[in-house]
């Protein structure tokens, strides 16, 4: 009889394990397109960070803004995207890309948001529009953090900082 | 000396051979709730795992710090679901008490007490190395920057803390040096443990982020766990204590240093057929209110006594600074209890034979189980231990109910000879005698043995050598 609930508990258990890991495939799959949703709205420089990550840990301003960069033409302080650094996080990479226009921040995207569980896609997803409109509200990285996402809005503001220094703003 | 005290009638025998046995369907339920209960246990285990991996937690092995977190959660959430598990086996939840056994259910508690801690512990150091290497930090500077910078973390680090102390003065060695009290003391803050773990759940960790399965699975175990200890071990001793209001009526001096204390109370018909069961008894008198005592029942309550009150009888010895004092309790002491509690029951038999051994006061609740279990006559034998006859506490009732139900009764005094391996004393050893010589068919019985925990070893290995099967055994402990 022990036999009988050694080989029950070894077969549930085993169904419960592929079941998750099963559904578990498919969350992956489209966990990784809501990261990518909230990598930015323009869709734009997708090339990025890759290659930024596998650099040592990203302190923030010092490596030169990895890829994309300015826009053709025209002089520096035309219209332009700029990507920051990639910013390595506990909970995951933080990459933030801004867009200037005569010399004034127009647009702030993540390419990038701390995205390691479930819970900081969340904080990211909260943060993130959050620190845009400070960001945009005060045209610089010198803005609150936000409480609850210190480390997201660190690695943030840290990725902005550099996208701001490749700008020359 | 060995004194046969009643012999079988040759006449009675006969009704072992072909009658069905009337306690198959019971030990088939009881088994397969044992192993219901073994595979829920595992099923818990993987689905906490299998939750985790179904939100997607996969993706954490693509690079090597993601991994180490992915197994720091991993073993997390195995320890905290043990942890819940640990709690429910030690809440008195009468389904496990009635399908294992108060004593098991503990000992299994305390077999999980590590394998836990060091799952929590992994999780800790998994995490540091993980998000160190994910920030380019060794693991005790991230462990620094965790606590310094990630809000709720501090708390997890108490939590941890409280585990490991918590753990480590229920270890045997550590436990002894230790009064009761204070073991006690510290295993309830595994509660303040439990707490102070809850908010980097919440925080940090995903199990219960927004719109996960985790989510329902985790508030739903740690609710369960946190209601039925509520219930059964605060709750339902109270609505017991208030709803059979017993008090002392008498203690009876039984033999020196033993009495039999004497409760009457209401409704006492509802604990029909638990002689034998234990309750955790508090007598609410000064100085003495605050020390539960579990003590099996001596006897079977009785509904109504001669002068129309029910009464519940317990007989104890003085073993220690609590059950000294017990002699001189006074009637009229109200008494709190919790209970009934313990497999020492017509609730675990298996088969129509049934042996019953004890020693000591552990002969008591040998009395009870004798009076209530059903058995045809002839297919029950009863042992009794002790050094000298004085100390076969009950002697003469037990006489007196084998002799009206047909059981078999020995009476087997005298020292254990010295250094042999052995339950008996040294003259029934020298002349070979074993359990089986006692009760010829005991494989097909069930042996209940009570009494300290080297002698009753000595006999269930006597009883395994003979042929008994593991469930059919069925001794308490009362060492947890």
């Amino acid at each position: 009889m022990r036999t009988r609930a050694a080989v029950s508990a070894a077969l549930a258990s085993a169904g419960i394990l592929i079941a998750g890991w099963q559904s578990g495939l498919h969350v992956a799959d489209t966990g990784s397109s809501v990261a990518s949703a909230a990598a930015g709205s323009t869709g734009s420089s997708g090339s990025s960070g890759t290659s930024g990550s596998a650099g040592a840990s990203g302190s923030s301003g010092s490596s030169s803004p990895s890829s994309a960069g300015g826009t053709t033409g025209a002089s520096a302080k035309a219209v332009g995207t700029y990507a920051g650094s990639v910013v390595q996080t506990r909970f995951g990479s933080v990459q933030v890309q801004i867009t200037v226009q005569a010399g004034k921040i127009t647009d702030v995207t993540a390419l990038q948001l701390t995205d390691a569980e479930r819970k900081s896609v969340q904080i990211s997803n909260r943060a993130a529009p959050l620190l845009r409109t400070e960001v945009l509200a005060a045209q610089s990285a010198d803005v609150q953090t936000i409480s609850g996402a210190t480390v997201t809005s660190d690695a943030y503001l840290n990725s902005l900082q550099a996208a701001l220094d490749a700008a020359n703003l | 000396m060995n004194t046969q005290l009643l012999t079988n009638r040759p006449g009675v025998r006969r009704n072992s051979g072909g009658a069905v046995n009337p306690f198959r369907a019971q030990y088939r339920r009881r088994l397969l709730r044992a192993d219901l209960l073994t595979v829920l246990f595992w099923a818990s285990l993987a689905g906490a795992v299998a939750l985790w991996l179904a939100d997607g937690g996969v993706a954490g092995f693509s690079t090597p710090a993601g991994s180490f977190t992915a197994l720091g959660i991993v073993a997390g959430l195995a320890g905290m679901d043990l942890v819940l598990l640990m709690l429910l086996l030690a809440a008195r939840i009468p389904l496990i008490d009635q399908t294992v056994g108060h004593d098991r259910a503990l000992e299994f508690h305390r077999k999980l007490g590590k394998p836990a801690l060091y799952l929590l512990l992994a999780h800790g150091i998994l995490i540091a190395i993980g998000y160190g290497m994910a920030e380019g930090l060794d693991p005790v500077s991230e462990s620094v920057a965790l606590w310094v910078l990630v809000p709720d973390m501090w708390l997890a680090y108490i939590s941890m803390l409280l585990f490991i102390a918590v753990v480590v003065t229920s270890l045997v060695a550590v436990r002894r040096r230790f009064p009761y009290e204070f073991w006690y003391a510290v295993h309830l803050l595994t509660y303040a443990a439990v707490l102070t773990s809850l908010p980097h759940q919440f925080s940090v960790g995903g199990l219960f982020a927004e719109g996960t399965w985790q989510r329902w699975y985790w508030l739903a175990l740690c609710i369960a766990t946190g209601a039925a200890l509520l219930y059964y071990r605060v709750v339902q001793p109270l609505v017991a204590t208030f709803r059979h209001q017993l008090t002392v009526k008498r203690v009876v001096r039984v033999a020196p240093g033993v009495v039999s204390i004497e409760m009457s109370g209401l409704r006492l018909d509802e604990l029909a057929g638990s002689g034998g069961r234990f309750f955790i008894w508090r007598f609410l008198a000064p100085g003495l209110w605050w020390h539960p005592h579990p003590f099996s029942l001596s006897a079977e309550p009785v509904r109504f006594d001669a002068a129309g009150q029910g009464t519940l009888r317990i007989t104890v010895r003085n073993l220690g600074r609590g059950s000294s004092q017990l002699a001189s309790l006074k009637p009229g002491t109200k008494v709190a209890v919790e209970g009934p509690y313990g497999l020492f029951s017509t609730a675990a038999r298996s088969r129509k034979h049934v042996v019953m051994v004890g020693a000591g006061i552990g002969i008591t609740p040998v009395r009870a189980l004798l009076e209530s279990t059903p058995f045809q006559p002839g297919n029950a034998t009863v042992i009794l231990r002790g050094h000298s006859e004085s100390e076969l506490y009950l002697g003469e009732e037990i006489l007196d109910l084998c002799r009206r139900r047909g059981a078999t009764l020995f009476h087997l005094t005298g020292s254990r000879p010295a250094g042999i391996r052995t339950w008996l004393p040294e003259h029934a050893a020298r002349a070979g005698h074993r359990l089986a010589s006692y009760h010829p068919n005991i494989t097909d019985a069930d042996v209940y043995v009570c009494g300290p925990s080297a002698w009753a070893h000595n006999v269930l290995e006597d009883a395994r050598a003979a042929g008994v099967r593991e469930d059919q055994i069925h001794y308490e402990r009362f060492d947890w």
